[in-house]
């Protein structure tokens, strides 16, 4: 090998440089590295297995003759041999050897904790290898305790028997005073309880064994506080349904409890062998015979470690009973479901998994039959005492049908028991709003708030379709809603929240097909639109044509026969008579409350009624908002009647009195101003019908087509679509004190232009009375005889000339400024909407124009 | 009580427009051509009792009386398919059946004539009606009967009915096309009645007609048929909201209250888009109908029924666009905005003026393949200057202007006077009784039109305020 002895040298001199001047020392060494190569050490050969295999043999053989392991070595060796995973298998059995052929030591304690829960089965058979370290122990001679105690005997004190300090606490355990241990009891505060150790003068206890003691007294304190609150509710009438679950379970865990005393008392044998030498080395013999019986305090205190645990849980259940109930015990107990120790969490799942039982009964009832069956009002839905009995009943089953009610003679029939319907009809949504109520800290937290909501309302759906809608399709209801109920369990929340979403689907599906489709009340909606709010605009036509003239006299000569008459005829001869008779029955013509003075426009109104369980969406407040639109609307539509009319007798007076060329420029004025006001109410109508109405119509048909959401979200939609339409179409502003600012302007605008057509109306008379005239001056001219001499009339008329223009001029003036300050107004308004009718109005910037135009001429 | 409306069709073009518009409202209706109605006709929410009245038989009839000097059309309404939807009795063809010779004079003489029999129709349509509201004259003013004795007609019926509308549809006749030599005398004369005794004038241009069909429908000389489609599909969309109410616009005075403001300026120009191949023939068919779409296709000129000057001083009086079909209520609140931005339309200054937007259904009948279709009624002072209609091409005595425009009245003017100097053609005016002392009903209505004219220009001038005031003081 040149080049080993050659690495080698290189080697050698590397690491001791005093070998690259020393020839002899490097040969040496060099010779030594040859050695050292050529030899065996730490080296490996199949032949050392075999020699190996025997020696392990042989040593097996000298344990048990029998043969029977050497050959099940054998077995397991080729075994091994085979074996790829480990790559130092000599090394590995030479390990197993030399572990076995050592000196045998005592064999550690096997782990000291020993499992708990059902007790060990063989207690006594862990006692034998823990009993052997003493003998190893006795060749040190005395320990310094064994002196103390040998001094504590000699002085005639010696320890309280370790026996009877155990049986002792196996009492405490279970809350009972033992002889040398005491549970005082004070009088003024049961829970300030203490342990007094009762000292004779010949025992006394050592003070660690009292920290000890005390420490396992503990449980018996929560022992005797849960017992007592089981025992307390068990004898205790109307305790919710929770907490009877809840004191099952700890009475089941009691039990355990006592199963665990009862196994540790059983290890307990006492004194009975050991007493007999009790003198003499009584205190060795004691120990001796605890640990032969195998329980001391120490061991009692690791049996009964997890115990402590569990009793703590248990006893702060207890304690959160005692102010919470239902939903909030759960609460209380599911705060500790989040809690790192597994064993906390563990036994708070299964005590939960028992405890919400009932509720979870009780969610079931609810949520899939819309049912409250809550005796002790532990659910988180309240029932409102007051409502509880008040079923809302559909009329049509009161009153024989609605058959019977047409069949009475329409709106009669309904004015007649308009009584009892308004009486009731508070009922709708108060009913809807306040029987149920969502009691948030009864919520249990596992449940979360937005599901919570949820099944508040499905159930609340539910309910109100079986009771307040009479559906007959209950049943069917029920059907799909079985359906989707699962079996619903604290440890499936994942299943609890699909069955809460599918049923939530499934009711609020319902509620929808039952309003929408049983209820008719897009039919309703719908109604409300064409007739409240004009939609039907042939329909409002014709009843203001009417229904006109007689508006105008004083309110109380009006009769409500009439106006039904009218209303009568006004849906016979448009198109409202297509509309399904039901919503035709509802509608009426009726006054509202009036004074002195006022005249039909002011007080007549039209009104739909509604009844269960539409009203429910359209309550009586929302029909007054309902009102106040028509009120308006009508309004408006009677000044544009009004201008329509006028503009009829402009243009036929264009033609008839072309005979007037002096008055053709007035007529021109007029016109003007005509147009003025007819382009203002136009698009004042335009932006009411399209920007306010038919917009907002669309949102809230947007959403019931959806079908999503519950009869909250519905009623919320229908209000918000209501009040849109208020807000807008009277320009009510936000400002504080001035909402109705605008609306007033605009409705003194209205009574401008009527008063100008009032005295366009007396210039049309002065013109045909003039062209009569001038007609008759022609004829005398002509020397035709046409009848007494006029003149007198005449000069009256002529009087009355400028009076009428100057009226004309005046209003039309007025109502141009009003104009112009109402588009001004309209400009600022907070309201995008009613900005834009602003811009409407003053589309082509006439009115911007006019202000400058009015500045440019105050600056000049 | 509908607010019913009694049409009167009159002569040739008159009654072809007419029989189109029949058709259509008896499709929207869902009438068969028998007048009764078809089974799945169920949908509602329509008025038929507007235009049609039902016999004891369940026959739908339509309100309309067709009168004609001559017979060919009126036969041949009788021989189509829809003969037994109109009242025979409401049917008046001249006994002798000679026409008007394309003479105004003969026409309006020949009304003198038939005035019994007529005036006895309309009696009995009038008295038939719950609340008549007016009348609607179909015809053109070019020939003589729809001229001549339209114009006899329109003096009748303001004299009968003064507290009636009285609303004509009337075709403003084609230079390219025009086959009258006297067209200029007929036109003027009809001119001087739409003017004194119509409360509204529709004004179709037959050169524009021809134009849309020829940009849209690539037809370089489109038939009657087509040219009548496009006038009836104007007449159809314009008493839509009668015919389907809504909140507004339901009656005519509401609609014609709101868009003429001075009774004198009451000529109405219409756009109306898209025409797709449902309505007419061979239409090209347009994909993008927006709301925005349509209200600014509305505003442009080439879809404009009437040829008008793309003057500066040009400007809107009153807008009403009629929509129909689908529409979000929405789009239309954002087009007005987009409009008046860009401000795509000019308006009157002496007053307050927009764009009214009239949204209505359409027939749930009539399939189209547009969501959306629009027509806008117009009231603009360029009416004033309609494409030089009443030009002859090729005319003797006529100076003829194909690239431009003129203004309309004035031309109308032009031609009239050029003819008028020469006193040509004249002959067969003069056999008739009103021109027999004399000629000078030409020149006033001569004088009419020119007034009206000044008035148009007027209008254009924020004096327009002032502008009786002083014809007044001058008067006096």
């Amino acid at each position: 090998m040149p080049d080993l002895s050659a690495s080698l040298d290189s080697l050698v001199s590397a690491l001791v440089p005093q070998a690259r001047t020393d020839n002899a020392l490097n040969a040496e060494l060099l010779a030594h590295c040859q050695d050292i190569l050529n030899s065996h050490i730490g080296q490996n050969n199949d032949a050392d297995i075999g020699h190996l295999a025997d020696l392990v043999k042989r040593h097996l053989l000298q344990t048990s003759p029998t043969g029977v392991t050497a050959l099940k070595f054998t077995n397991l060796l080729s075994r091994l041999l085979d074996q790829p995973v480990l790559s130092k298998k000599h090394a590995s059995i030479l390990f197993l050897h030399s572990l076995a052929s050592a000196p045998r030591h005592p064999t550690v304690t096997p782990t000291f904790l020993p499992s708990l829960a059902p007790p060990p089965p063989r207690p006594a058979s862990t006692v034998p290898s823990a009993a052997d370290p003493p003998p190893a122990h006795q060749p040190y001679g005395k320990s310094k305790a064994e002196k103390l105690r040998e001094y504590r005997q000699k002085s005639g004190q010696p320890h309280l028997p370790e026996y009877l300090l155990l049986r002792d606490t196996l009492y405490l355990l279970q809350g009972i005073s033992g002889k040398y241990i005491r549970l005082s009891v004070s009088n003024d505060d049961p829970e300030q309880n203490k342990l007094v150790f009762v000292e004779d003068s010949k025992h006394i206890i050592a003070g660690p064994t009292k920290v000890l003691i005390h420490r396992l007294s503990e449980v018996g304190h929560l022992y005797t506080r849960v017992e007592a609150f089981v025992r307390d509710r068990e004898a205790k009438p109307g305790v919710g349904m929770i907490e009877q679950s809840l004191c099952h379970h700890l009475q089941a865990q009691l039990t355990e409890y006592y199963r665990l005393v009862a196994v540790l008392e059983s290890q307990m044998s006492g004194p009975p062998h050991s007493g007999g030498h009790k003198d003499g080395n009584g205190g060795e013999g004691n120990v001796r015979g605890g640990e032969e019986t195998g329980l001391t305090l120490k061991r009692l205190d690791v049996w009964i470690n997890e115990w402590r645990l569990r009793m703590r849980m248990m006893s702060v259940c207890v304690e959160g009973a005692r102010d919470a109930q239902g939903g909030a015990l759960v609460n209380l107990i599911h705060g500790y479901t989040d809690n790192g120790d597994p064993f906390v969490r563990k036994f708070t799942d299964q005590l939960l998994e028992e405890v919400s039982k009932p509720f979870f009964a009780t969610l079931h009832k609810w949520l899939f039959s819309g049912e409250l069956y809550d005796p002790y009002s532990e659910f988180f839905v309240s029932l409102d005492p007051e409502l509880a009995h008040v079923q809302y009943v559909h009329p049509s089953s009161l009153a024989g049908g609605i058959g019977h009610l047409s069949a009475d003679g329409g709106f009669a029939g309904l004015g007649a028991d308009n009584d009892d319907i308004s009486g009731d009809r508070e009922g709708g949504l108060r009913l809807w709003e306040a029987k149920y109520q969502f009691q948030k800290e009864m919520l249990p937290m596992f449940v979360g708030e937005a599901f919570g909501r949820k099944i508040f309302s499905t159930g609340k759906s539910l309910n109100f379709i079986r009771y307040s809608c009479h559906d007959s399709d209950w049943v069917a209801t029920r059907e799909k809603m079985s359906n989707t109920g699962g079996s619903l369990k604290y440890s499936d929340i994942s299943g609890l929240e699909r069955s809460i979403d599918t049923a939530y689907q499934t009711a609020s599906q319902r509620l929808f097909e039952v309003f929408i489709e049983k209820f008719k009340l897009l039919d309703h909606l719908r109604a409300l639109k064409h007739y409240l709010m004009l939609g039907h605009g042939d329909f409002a036509d014709q009843l203001m044509e009417t229904l006109g003239p007689s508006l105008s006299r004083p309110a109380n000569t009006l009769y409500r026969h009439n106006l039904t008459a009218t209303l009568e005829t006004a849906i016979r001869s448009s198109n409202a008579q297509n509309d399904p008779p039901d919503v035709l029955r509802r509608l009426d013509a009726r006054m509202l409350e009036y004074s002195h003075g006022e005249i039909g426009w002011d007080v007549f109104t039209l009104e739909y009624k509604v009844d269960a369980p539409i009203d429910t969406v359209l309550d009586p407040e929302s029909m007054i908002k309902y009102q106040k639109l028509f009120n308006h609307l009508w309004k408006l539509r009677r000044v544009e009647g009004a201008l329509s009319a006028g503009w009829m007798k402009v243009a036929g007076g264009s033609r008839t009195f072309l005979r007037l060329p002096d008055l053709e420029s007035d007529w021109h004025q007029i016109r003007i101003v005509m147009a003025e006001m007819v382009h203002f109410i136009r698009q004042m109508q335009a932006y009411c019908q399209l920007e306010v109405i038919e917009c907002s119509w669309k949102i809230l048909i947007d959403f019931l087509d959806k079908k999503e959401g519950d009869l909250d979200a519905m009623i919320g939609a229908h209000s918000s679509y209501l009040d849109r339409m208020v807000k807008k179409v009277l320009l009510l502003s936000p400002k504080a004190g001035r909402e109705e600012n605008l609306l007033v302007q605009v409705r003194d605008l209205f009574s401008t232009i009527l008063q100008f057509r009032d005295a366009m109306d007396n210039f049309y008379n002065y013109c045909l009375s003039e062209s009569a005239r001038r007609d008759q001056g022609r004829d005398v001219d002509r020397g035709v005889f046409t009848g007494l001499d006029q003149n007198t009339d005449n000069q009256q008329l002529r009087d009355a000339l400028p009076r009428i223009r100057r009226m004309i001029k005046e209003y039309g003036s007025s109502f141009s400024e009003r104009a112009q300050v109402i588009v001004h107004g309209l400009q600022s308004h907070t309201d995008l909407d009613c900005r834009f009718l602003g811009i409407r109005l003053s589309f082509s910037d006439f009115y911007k124009s006019k202000k400058e135009q009015q500045a440019q001429q105050q600056r000049s | 009580m509908p607010r019913e409306i009694v049409t009167v069709q009159l002569g040739q073009c008159g009654n072809q427009m007419g029989s189109v518009y029949w058709q259509r409202l008896c499709a929207e209706h869902g009438i068969n051509r028998e007048g009764i109605l078809e089974e799945w006709a169920t949908e509602g929410g329509d008025r038929k009792d507007v235009f049609f009245y039902q016999a004891d038989d369940e026959h739908y009839i339509p309100r309309a009386i067709l009168v004609d000097l001559e017979p060919r059309v009126i036969n041949n309404i009788l021989t189509s398919p829809f003969a037994n939807l109109y009242n025979p009795e409401n049917i008046f063809v001249s006994k002798d059946g000679g026409g008007a010779g394309n003479n105004w004079a003969q026409g309006y003489a020949a009304g003198e004539r038939i005035y019994e029999e007529v005036m006895e129709m309309i009696d009995r349509e009038a008295e038939g009606s719950d609340s008549l509201e007016g009348f609607m004259l179909a015809h053109s003013i070019a020939g003589g009967t729809g001229s001549g004795l339209g114009s006899f007609i329109l003096e009748r019926l303001n004299d009968k009915f003064p507290k009636k509308l009285i609303q004509t549809y009337s075709v403003f006749p084609n230079a390219q096309e025009g086959d009258v030599v006297v067209q200029p005398y007929n036109s003027m004369l009809t001119l001087k009645r739409l003017i004194n005794h119509a409360d509204s004038v529709v004004v179709l241009d037959n050169g524009a007609l021809a134009r849309i069909s020829a940009d849209r429908l690539h037809v370089q000389t489109p038939t009657f048929d087509q040219t009548n489609q496009l006038a009836s599909t104007v007449m159809a969309a314009s008493t839509q909201t009668l015919r389907y109410p809504g909140y507004m616009n339901n009656d005519l005075v509401g609609i014609i209250a709101s868009l003429i403001p001075t009774p004198r300026c009451h000529f109405l120009m219409t756009s109306y888009t898209p025409f797709t191949s449902d309505q007419i023939d061979k239409a090209k068919p347009i994909r993008r109908t927006t709301v925005l779409d349509v209200m600014r296709r509305l505003l442009q000129p080439k879809n404009r029924m009437v040829s008008t000057t793309p003057s500066k001083t040009a400007c809107y009086i009153s807008i009403l666009n009629i929509i129909q079909g689908d529409v979000d209520p929405t789009d239309v609140h954002q087009s007005l905005l987009r409009i008046r931005e860009r401000q795509l339309a000019n308006f009157i200054p002496w007053g307050p003026a927009s764009i009214q937007v009239a949204l209505t259904r359409k027939s749930p009948y009539i399939t189209t393949n547009h969501r959306v279709s629009g027509l806008m009624l117009a009231n603009h002072t360029s009416v004033a200057s309609v494409k030089a209609s009443l030009t002859l091409t090729p005319h003797p005595f006529l100076h003829t202007d194909d690239n431009g425009y003129w203004q309309l009245f004035k031309r109308m003017l032009d031609q009239f006077d050029r003819l008028r100097k020469r006193n040509a053609f004249l002959e067969q005016y003069k056999k008739e009784k009103m021109f027999a002392n004399g000629l000078e009903e030409f020149d006033d209505a001569r004088a009419t039109a020119e007034e009206l004219l000044k008035e148009y220009k007027a209008c254009e001038s924020p004096d327009y305020i002032s502008y009786g005031a002083q014809e007044g003081g001058d008067a006096t």
